[in-house]
């Protein structure tokens, strides 16, 4: 027990760090990536190909890399490298937000996708402009249909956030691997995972939540 | 001004399929015009061409001496969007917002395209209802009404922007025959109240006995027009005389 709580209390405090990453990416990659979204459907050709291949590559390429990229790669760049160079947490925060925005437009393109043409004409005749359709007709009907598969994307981001690790951010994981090398027992491995099987409880409770919100 | 929609050498396509062939009619005040005909005839892609849910291809349509589009030029989006919120519309499947009660339903337009006072607009939206027989429902969602429950809720809701003229675009099809019933006679009212009405149907009963004018489109023109004896009782054209055969062998 004495050793449980020895190797839990500095995790605990790389769960802040954890959840640091965690929420800065959603609250700014879910916006970002509804922003992909509509630009993928432009009728301007620069603004969809864009946007078009800026999913392809984000998606294209392993996070890992990405994450090794803004924070090694970036400061290497002739003549902007200097500006581009960032500390090892916001270089997370950003490639972090970056790859997930990709992910979070695709997933709302298909959300898109499923509202049908007669919601657009509908409020159309009544009179309403492509704003106030958007906001007032489409978004809600999309995040209904997107609900389950954000869910499982916002799963999936905080097991990923362990990968910042490897650019020396000290989260859950570099706490646990810390403990099993110094004691040479896994134990603190398996720590880790309840922690992390904690948080996706509390984040599973509170989709579920909001999938009832949005249940008409 | 006795006339509210003119129509004149209508034309539309799509790619090579040449749906609409120099449809020209006219709508006075107060008419209640019924279109005719089988599927594929171009009857509801002329009904949305009148609301500019189709872009014409040529040819002319005036809303009260405006024109939405004359020898196929349009105006601006502004012109386009004055002569359109007169007009009101229905559609064969209903097409209410899923994500909002009955009453957000009704009052969404009011608020947010006219910015009208909330208790006008709640005034409005309990007569309405009241009309078509659901004030009952007001906070229901529409995903739990029925289908005929459903259309009358959205004539409800055209209704509510007060429009001179409505269009229903085949308003029963999507319906079984029990709830067919409820909304023709609903739309039976509006025509005795004199609301300017043009109507899409395979319900020739209700053509019969609630319009005043009958069009019957086949290929893509109006191949017969005239009030309801001359097309029902004395069909001048074989091609009318079967369709309705074959549309009274079938009820």
């Amino acid at each position: 027990m004495d050793y449980f709580v020895s190797v839990l209390v500095p995790m605990i405090g790389g769960l802040g760090v954890t959840l640091s990453v965690f929420a800065i990416t959603l609250i700014a990659s879910i916006p970002l990536g509804f922003a992909f979204t509509l630009m993928a459907r432009s009728r301007i050709g620069v603004v969809k190909g864009f946007a078009e291949v800026y999913i392809y590559i984000l998606r294209g390429t392993p996070l890992l890399l990405q994450l090794l990229f803004v924070y090694f790669g970036l400061p290497l760049i002739p003549g902007i490298g200097a500006a581009l160079t960032f500390d090892r947490f916001p270089a997370a925060c950003i490639a972090f937000g970056l790859n997930y925005a990709a992910y979070f437009a695709e997933i709302f393109r298909g959300g898109l996708l499923a509202i049908d043409k007669g919601q657009y004409e509908a409020a159309k005749v009544l009179g309403l402009t492509k704003g106030q359709t958007m906001l007032r007709v489409v978004i809600p009907q999309m995040i209904r249909v997107c609900l389950p598969s954000v869910t499982n994307e916002t799963i999936t981001l905080l097991k990923d956030t362990a990968l910042v690790t490897v650019i020396g951010v000290s989260e859950v994981l570099h706490y646990a691997k810390a403990a099993v090398n110094r004691d040479a027992n896994t134990f603190a491995f398996l720590v880790a995972a309840g922690v992390y099987l904690v948080v996706n409880f509390v984040i599973t409770l509170i989709f579920k939540k909001l999938e009832q919100k949005y249940n008409f | 001004m006795n006339q509210i929609i003119q129509v004149s050498n209508l034309n539309k396509s799509f790619g090579d399929n040449h749906v609409l062939r120099d449809i020209s009619f006219e709508v006075d005040r107060g008419d209640v015009v019924a279109i005719i005909g089988s599927s594929g005839s171009g009857k509801s892609t002329l009904l949305r061409c009148l609301i500019d849910l189709e872009k014409a291809d040529g040819g002319t349509v005036c809303m009260e001496d405006k024109a939405l589009f004359k020898d196929g030029q349009y105006g601006s989006p502004a012109e386009i969007r004055a002569i359109i919120a007169k007009m009101g519309m229905v559609f064969q499947h209903f097409n209410l917002f899923p994500n909002l009660s009955v009453r957000k339903n009704l009052e969404l337009a009011p608020k947010v395209v006219r910015k009208e006072d909330p208790r006008t607009i709640g005034e409005r939206c309990e007569k309405y209802l009241g009309k078509v027989g659901l004030l009952d429902k007001i906070d229901a969602m529409p995903g739990t009404l029925s289908g005929g429950e459903k259309q009358r809720v959205a004539i409800a809701r055209a209704l509510m922007m007060n429009p001179d003229i409505l269009l229903f675009d085949e308003p029963t099809s999507a319906l079984d025959p029990e709830l067919t019933g409820e909304v023709l006679t609903v739309m039976q009212e509006l025509a005795e109240e004199h609301m300017t009405m043009v109507v899409v149907t395979h319900e020739m009963g209700f053509a019969r006995s609630a319009a005043n004018k009958i069009l019957f489109m086949d290929g893509g023109i109006i191949l017969e027009e005239g009030s309801p004896e001359d097309i029902f009782v004395h069909p001048k054209n074989e091609r009318t005389r079967t369709f309705l055969q074959s549309i009274t062998r079938k009820e």
